[in-house]
């Protein structure tokens, strides 16, 4: 005799089992299905066991024992074993352990959360369609003897579903309008994708596996959006799981009241670290954003002593001239270096840059001398030195003090992906800018 | 470059909202509550009772302050809107239910705003079909289309014109002492029964559904963290304080010139022609200019908050960066809110009397509903952590939602029996 003896669908709904009424074999109601226990190591949890609910106290049976399941009633297994708690304890083999999970080990076993309550009426983020979307329902389909989560709905139709309104509205599309796409499509997040986001909400030492790899797959800008669009405690434990880089580089791309929230409760050392990481005009741009005495204070717990001094010496400069917005990180070689020198060095540096289009060929005082496009070296011979082949004359330069909109006049005019800022004095080469610091001013404008 | 674009509009809600929180979210929120209906109301209290009941206003100043408080606690302890955990801790059904009578006690109040720059136009001789429609698409472009900045400044200055309401008062040269007893002493034994509908409305007005999810988000999008929360409650204790002073200088205009005079109003555009040939031109029209912003104030931001609370509650996108495409019920809403709200003081024949009736039984019906849902969630450790209500605070707490349940009772009573 099968579980499922009187469920014929292939899936089942969440919302549709919600309420049913749990009885034994000998007839007498223990209590009616409240949510699910699933398995969240795996990528489409089996089911573990039910909770139920009977005079505000919260039950688990296993699924083992459950003799027959459907929407109507649901019959346990005579001698079932039936646990008295919120939450349910997985035996766990240690599988990978993510650093959300890893706090919540106790012994041999991990205390899990319902179903329903870590992801109905809350916030996840789809991680195919990039976005943060509120759950309406959870779709499982039956597999052999188990019942497994697929799917996470989200459109019009689960909420009807939800508000019981699924029979009338179904009935008057189908008379209206029976092609509509509102019958034939749902709109459902494959559970691959879903990220659950461990709410403040849910008591701290249980907490939902998180599948952490699928979110730093995205662009940073992707990231970033999503981070935007979450609450603040959410948003603290997605930023803190990213790899370090993903982070630097997903946080220069936040908007800048999202990057004080997440800063905000960051010591020094921490942000510090972070800005290590990025590049370090977006680097100085945070720092003037906070109060000087912040910002020293992380300044100095940068360890990169080089680093360190290029932020200070961005942080000198008005945010608006070409000084607060160029990057010390550019391509400086000496007029000696021969056309393989230069390529040896692309391969050892090229993380560090920004560019490598233009070549700034420097003396030992740092004084501009001249440029070359990285096209116009490739097709000389490799002995060739940068000195014969340089660009001397008619350099187009902006001085520090310039105001971002004469730089933006100036690229335009001569068509630069890059220009050298220069000192007007000594001539000596302080950064460059490159077209996207002054494309988001100019949208801004 | 769209995406750059994008980005740029993004958070303008955020941050229009961060500005306010500069400000003080407090401050703001109740800066918005004395909207139109709100001067009306005082105003009716002014002339028609003089400083009799100016004693009420202490009671519901201490009331809001508690509602406001929990708010923003709830908001800087969670990071949450009020949409956000009613949906997560009362499930779809109660947020949809919820959401839905929140349209339309919006709405309602929208038609109250509009009805308010009508009013205010035609004390300057400019007829409604004129002012309502420029506002109403004013209104539509400066939050959809416009800059950041700019609705910062327009929004800025229009916080400042509440001011004028208190120059009114001192124009208006009450009896000072007398202002002062009947504002602490409570004097029960002159209450008329006709003075029951005023208290009624006086608390109606003040205490109201869409400014406790207002003020929870503008404290959720300041960001403000737990060890700010003394900062964020003398926040609120200003900002209820504020509102208490303007409240009290429209009543005491009222109460000292038209009171005495016995001209009968029935609204605030009423209150400000009776003040000219008493007390001068200048109070008259510092009075409607006063009346003017208000509505236009809350015209603005009525229609954007509840579009965003109804959108957070049921998962649907929202912002004003988005594009229509993006976030099609976020733009309905918004724009059909303005729309109706402003059709509605147009189309002649209309009852507007019975709308803003109803929307204030709905209104009525929804304030000690939402005041429940805050408590409970306030005592929510799961929400909350270690900072729910203490047993001493929900007792009164729980004292305001039975008194907003009977005065909200006894308004709908007024109002259709009588």
């Amino acid at each position: 005799m099968s579980v499922f003896e009187h469920f014929p669908e292939i899936s089942l709904h969440f919302s549709k089992s919600q309420g049913t009424p749990i009885y034994n074999e000998d007839g007498n109601k223990l209590g009616v299905l409240n949510d699910f226990f699933v398995d969240y190591e795996e990528i489409y949890p089996v089911v573990l066991a039910i909770q139920y609910k009977k005079n505000k106290q919260f039950f688990y049976i296993h699924w083992n024992d459950i003799k027959t399941f459907s929407y109507k009633k649901i019959v346990i297994r005579a001698g079932a074993g039936i646990g008295r708690s919120r939450t349910y304890p997985k035996a766990s083999k240690t599988k990978i352990i993510n650093s959300l999970l890893a706090n919540q080990f106790q012994g041999d076993t991990v205390e899990y959360p319902a179903l329903g309550k870590v992801i109905l009426d809350r916030q996840i983020v789809d991680t195919s369609g990039k976005k943060v979307v509120r759950v309406n329902d959870i779709q499982f389909i039956k597999t052999g003897k188990n019942l497994r989560v697929t799917h996470a709905a989200v459109g019009i139709r689960s909420m009807m579903r939800r508000l019981g309104f699924e029979p009338v509205v179904d009935g008057v599309f189908r008379v209206v309008k029976p092609k509509a796409k509102y019958l034939s499509k749902e709109s459902l997040i494959n559970w691959k994708y879903v990220l659950a986001l461990p709410d403040k909400s849910v008591q701290s030492n249980v907490k939902v596996s998180l599948n952490t790899e699928q979110i730093e797959e995205l662009h940073p800008s992707d990231i970033a959006d999503i981070l935007e669009e979450l609450d603040n405690h959410s948003r603290d434990a997605l930023f803190n799981d990213l790899d370090p880089k993903i982070a630097a580089e997903t946080l220069a791309e936040v908007d800048e009241d999202v990057q004080n929230s997440i800063l905000k409760n960051k010591n020094p050392e921490e942000t510090a670290k972070i800005l290590e990481n990025m590049d370090t005009d977006d680097a100085a741009d945070i720092l003037d954003d906070m109060d000087i005495e912040k910002a020293e204070q992380i300044l100095s717990n940068i360890e990169d002593e080089e680093i360190q001094e290029e932020i200070s010496e961005l942080l000198e400069h008005e945010e608006d001239s070409a000084g607060g917005l160029m990057t010390t990180e550019l391509f400086e070689v000496s007029k000696d270096f021969t056309r393989s020198d230069v390529l040896r060095l692309i391969q050892e540096k090229h993380e560090e840059l920004e560019s490598i289009y233009d070549l700034y060929i420097i003396d030992e005082n740092n004084k501009l001398l001249g440029t070359l496009e990285l096209r116009d070296l490739l097709i000389q011979t490799d002995d060739v030195t940068l000195g014969e082949i340089m660009r001397t004359k008619h350099m187009t330069l902006v001085s520090p003090a310039s105001h971002w909109k004469e730089v933006a006049e100036v690229m335009d005019k001569y068509n630069l992906i890059n220009v050298p800022v220069v000192d007007d004095e000594s001539g000596e080469l302080l950064g460059i800018i490159s077209v996207d610091d002054i494309l988001h001013r100019l949208l801004d404008h | 470059m769209a995406e750059e674009n994008k980005k740029r509009h993004k958070t303008m809600w955020a941050k229009f909202i961060v500005l306010m929180g500069i400000v003080g979210p407090g401050l703001i929120t109740a800066n918005i509550d004395n909207d139109a209906g709100g001067i009306a109301t005082y105003s009716l209290a002014g002339a028609q009772t003089g400083y009799r009941l100016l004693w009420v206003l202490f009671p519901i100043t201490v009331a809001l302050i508690m509602v406001q408080e929990m708010s923003a606690r709830m908001g800087i302890v969670s990071g949450k809107g009020l949409a956000d955990l009613i949906r997560e801790r009362f499930g779809l059904k109660i947020t949809f239910y919820t959401v839905i009578f929140l349209i339309f006690a919006d709405l309602g109040n929208t038609m109250a705003e509009f009805a308010g720059i009508a009013a205010a136009g035609e004390i300057f001789g400019i007829s409604k079909y004129v002012s309502v429609p420029i506002c109403s698409i004013f209104v539509w472009l400066l939050v959809i289309k416009g800059d950041y900045k700019v609705v910062e400044r327009v929004f800025l200055a229009g916080c400042t014109v509440y001011l004028a309401y208190i120059v009114s008062g001192f124009m208006a040269s009450p009896d000072w002492k007398m202002v002062m007893t009947s504002v602490v002493v409570p004097n029960f034994s002159d209450i008329k029964e006709s003075d029951m509908p005023i208290i009624v409305g006086l608390m109606g007005t003040t205490i109201t559904p869409w400014m406790q999810f207002y003020i929870q988000s503008a404290v959720v999008e300041k960001g403000i963290s737990v060890k700010h929360l003394w900062e964020s409650k003398i926040d609120v204790i200003v900002g209820c304080l504020f509102m208490f002073m303007v409240t009290l200088f429209i009543i005491v205009s009222c109460a000292a010139i038209i009171y005495p005079s016995g001209v009968s109003i029935t609204g605030a555009a009423d209150a400000a022609k009776a003040l000219e040939p008493l007390a001068g031109k200048y109070a008259s029209a510092l009075f409607a200019i006063g009346l003017f912003n208000a509505s236009i104030f809350a015209a603005a931001l009525l229609p954007l908050a509840t579009s965003y609370y109804v959108c957070e509650g049921l998962g649907w996108e929202s912002g004003v960066d988005k594009s229509f495409k993006e976030a099609p019920n976020f733009f309905t809403i918004f724009t059909a809110l303005i729309v109706l709200g402003a059709a509605a003081i147009l189309i002649p024949g209309i009852d507007l009397f019975q709308v803003l009736i109803w929307s204030q039984v709905i209104n009525g019906i929804l304030i000690p509903l939402i005041l429940l849902f805050i408590i409970n969630l306030c005592n929510d450790p799961d929400v909350m952590g270690e900072y729910t209500n203490t047993t001493t605070y929900n007792v009164f707490s729980y004292g305001i939602v039975g008194l907003m349940f009977i005065v909200n009772a006894a308004m709908i009573w007024f109002e259709f029996i009588k």
